[in-house]
């Protein structure tokens, strides 16, 4: 039985997801799941929807190591005791092992600079964030010399000259439900309250949405995959989606009635540190082909029905991560009252 | 020695075919049926392709018809007619392979569809138009994705479908490349030491493939008919670009800076149609059957590719010719944007 530490900050991601995930997709690897925190938070979260038996099941196969992460000391001692395989760092930014039968899988954009000793296997998730007139972002451009993208990270550069047997993961948007991240919540938030829905300029910028199910799907897929070694593979979404077609397809999720959009040119306003909009004001997509055609993964959700999901299980039963905020709305909306008055 | 001879000749003539491209006179389909014939010549098949209308009219004086030499001397035939009449215009010669790279409209197909199966045709292939497919919010248009139910092309489409037991279509959107008989990028360089007037955003996208990549994948239908069978294949690059970065990219290859304006064709009063030469709207559609089912892979670079039509450009001496920007002007002027004299 192969041994998995998942070393977790409090607030994370829909960790409880993925682990669930990891346990229920290893039951047939045989892999056994510690949670690795300061214990300030329960590890485990009952995923709406499941059931009270699936989740005591799961809750009772999963160990917890309390202790701070931030002693390194602490964590390089006992993960060597403990003689784990494969250790999953959420952070990424600080990975150690000094056992040389380590995997690592890391979840988060990567951005600062690893330390991997001597590891073995390392699964990376992490993001590309560069803006481009050439889309849709694909795994080769980081990996070819001629590319304009070429703008391979740090750790993946890292990785390959380490020796590490590795598999990168690069989602675009999560979303789904226990999303820490307010992607769809901003929207439904508008929703809910009848409010029109703030685009920023055109609103034919191209985002892409990944339901963490099917990102759940490609880790579980990927772990001792031989396909997957030394690969990286976008996961994400089959179709793009624009920032006004999200809104009606929110709508849609919801059973809401088609939103009234407005668009704004965020240049016209001083929104301090609040952020607007969720997402980033520009085109940024990638093609999800080299996952389907190596590892024969294949999204289960296409948007609406992956917001559906989403809707159903978190938003509608009265939960969400962050209160809604419409004081950025309100300045828009008074400046475009203001104008046609 | 010889029966070894006489056994590689026979399986060489098995797969080598037959192929008969009947050929627009006109637009930017034009080219399309000029490299498929050149890529068929240099694979050893034989090709017969027929042009609409009369060999001596003034539309012969443009590329790629004032190139057929290039068809003939690689062993290929020319002949020119009317599609309705083309089983007296072949001389009742026999083909294995159609493609019809002509007709918009069951109209002006049909014969040809009826006479190719009449004389025993096995595969018979369509240019149709990526321009069917009904916009979306999510793109990009996958094969298989809703069209539009009255447009003339699917007409076609159907009914090809009904009288053949193995065909392909194949969808394309616009196309680079010597030889070709409408404007692309010529626009662009058109526009050296102008502003670019771009309708909308700049953020549309669009697809804009080398014209090679078109005839490769037409090739592969014909010398893999069982993959390539009762297909629909996106006749794509592997990338999208924006129109603002087709500009830029324009401008790059021509090694000269470029000043993008945008408007709102109806704010100006300008038909958008005529004064810019792309969809004013995301017109996206991706490649996924084609990789797929037929292994194809795009080798479309527009940056390499651009200054390679630049220099092209420039040898013809199209960037000394006298031109007019009427509804470039008017748009500028009710911009109140300079133009440098």
């Amino acid at each position: 039985m192969a041994k998995l530490v998942v070393l977790q900050p409090t607030k994370q991601p829909p960790i409880s997801l993925l682990s669930s995930s990891l346990s229920n997709g290893t039951k047939l690897c045989q892999i056994q799941v510690t949670l690795f925190t300061r214990g300030k938070a329960p590890v485990t979260q009952q995923l709406p929807g499941e059931s009270d038996s699936d989740y005591s099941d799961f809750k009772s196969k999963v160990l917890h190591l309390k202790r701070d992460r931030q002693d390194s000391e602490f964590v390089k001692s006992s993960l060597s005791a403990e003689g784990y395989d494969v250790v999953y760092d959420i952070n990424g930014t600080r990975l150690l092992a000094s056992n040389s039968q380590y995997r690592f899988i890391c979840l988060k954009p990567v951005s600062k600079r690893c330390q991997y000793h001597t590891l073995h296997d390392c699964i990376l998730f992490c993001c590309i964030n560069l803006k481009s007139d050439i889309l849709p972002h694909c795994e080769v451009d980081a990996v070819d010399p001629k590319s304009r993208h070429k703008g391979k990270l740090n750790t993946e550069s890292l990785l390959e000259t380490s020796g590490v047997n590795w598999t990168s993961l690069r989602p675009v948007y999560i979303y789904g439900p226990l999303n820490y991240n307010p992607v769809e919540e901003w929207v439904f938030h508008h929703l809910k309250a009848g409010r029109p829905i703030p685009i920023r300029n055109s609103g034919v910028q191209i985002t892409q949405l990944g339901h963490v199910k099917d990102l759940a799907t490609a880790f579980v897929q990927v772990l001792g995959n031989e396909k997957a070694s030394k690969q990286v593979f976008n996961i994400s979404g089959e179709k793009y989606i624009t920032f006004d077609g999200l809104a009606k397809a929110c709508a849609k999720a919801g059973g809401f009635p088609e939103p009234e959009i407005i668009h704004y040119n965020p240049k016209e306003f001083d929104f301090g540190k609040k952020k607007a909009f969720p997402f980033r004001d520009q085109h940024f997509f990638a093609s999800v082909e080299k996952a389907k055609h190596v590892l024969g993964w294949k999204p289960e959700f296409d948007l609406v029905e992956g917001l559906t999901d989403s809707y159903n299980l978190d938003f509608s039963r009265g939960t969400y991560r962050k209160e809604a905020d419409f004081s950025t709305d309100d300045m828009i909306l008074n400046k475009s009252f203001a104008l046609q008055s | 020695m010889s029966c070894l001879r006489w056994i590689s000749y026979g399986a060489a003539a098995a797969d080598k075919k037959k192929v008969f491209i009947l050929n627009t006179n006109s637009g930017g389909h034009a080219v399309i049926g000029f490299y498929f014939a050149k890529e068929l010549l240099g694979s050893g098949h034989e090709v017969t392709i027929m042009t609409v209308g009369d060999e001596g009219s003034d539309k012969m004086k443009k590329p790629p018809f004032n190139r057929f030499s290039e068809i003939t001397s690689a062993g290929g035939k020319t002949v020119w007619g009317d599609p309705a009449d083309v089983g007296n215009v072949v001389a009742g010669a026999t083909f294995d392979v159609v493609l019809d790279n002509n007709g918009k409209d069951l109209d002006t197909v049909r014969p040809v569809i009826d006479w190719a199966k009449s004389s025993g045709v096995k595969h018979f292939l369509f240019i149709s138009s990526a321009g069917i497919y009904k916009p979306t919010d999510e793109p990009p248009h996958v094969e298989g994705d809703v069209v539009k139910a009255d447009a003339g092309h699917v007409g076609v489409e159907k009914y090809i479908a009904e009288v053949f037991g193995s065909w392909a279509v194949f969808r394309p959107q616009y196309m680079i490349g010597s030889g070709n008989n409408k404007d692309c990028e010529e626009w662009f360089f058109d526009h050296k030491n102008r502003p670019v007037p771009i309708p909308g955003s700049g953020m549309q996208l669009t697809n804009i493939a080398h014209v090679r990549d078109l005839s490769s994948m037409l090739t592969l239908a014909v010398e893999k008919p069982e993959a390539a069978s009762c297909n629909i294949f996106n006749c794509v690059s592997n990338r999208t670009v924006t129109l603002d970065g087709m500009a830029r990219l324009c401008a790059e290859a021509a090694g000269l800076p470029v000043e993008i304006v945008h408007y709102d064709p109806k704010a100006v009063g300008a038909d958008a149609k005529k004064a810019f030469p792309f969809r004013n709207m995301h017109f996206y559609a991706e490649p996924r059957a084609p990789k797929d089912r037929l292994g194809w892979e795009g080798t479309t670079n527009l940056q390499d590719d651009l200054k390679e039509r630049f220099k092209e450009y420039v040898k013809i001496g199209r960037d000394k010719k006298p031109m007019q920007f009427e509804i470039d002007d008017k748009i500028l002027e009710a911009l109140k944007v300079p133009v440098a004299v």
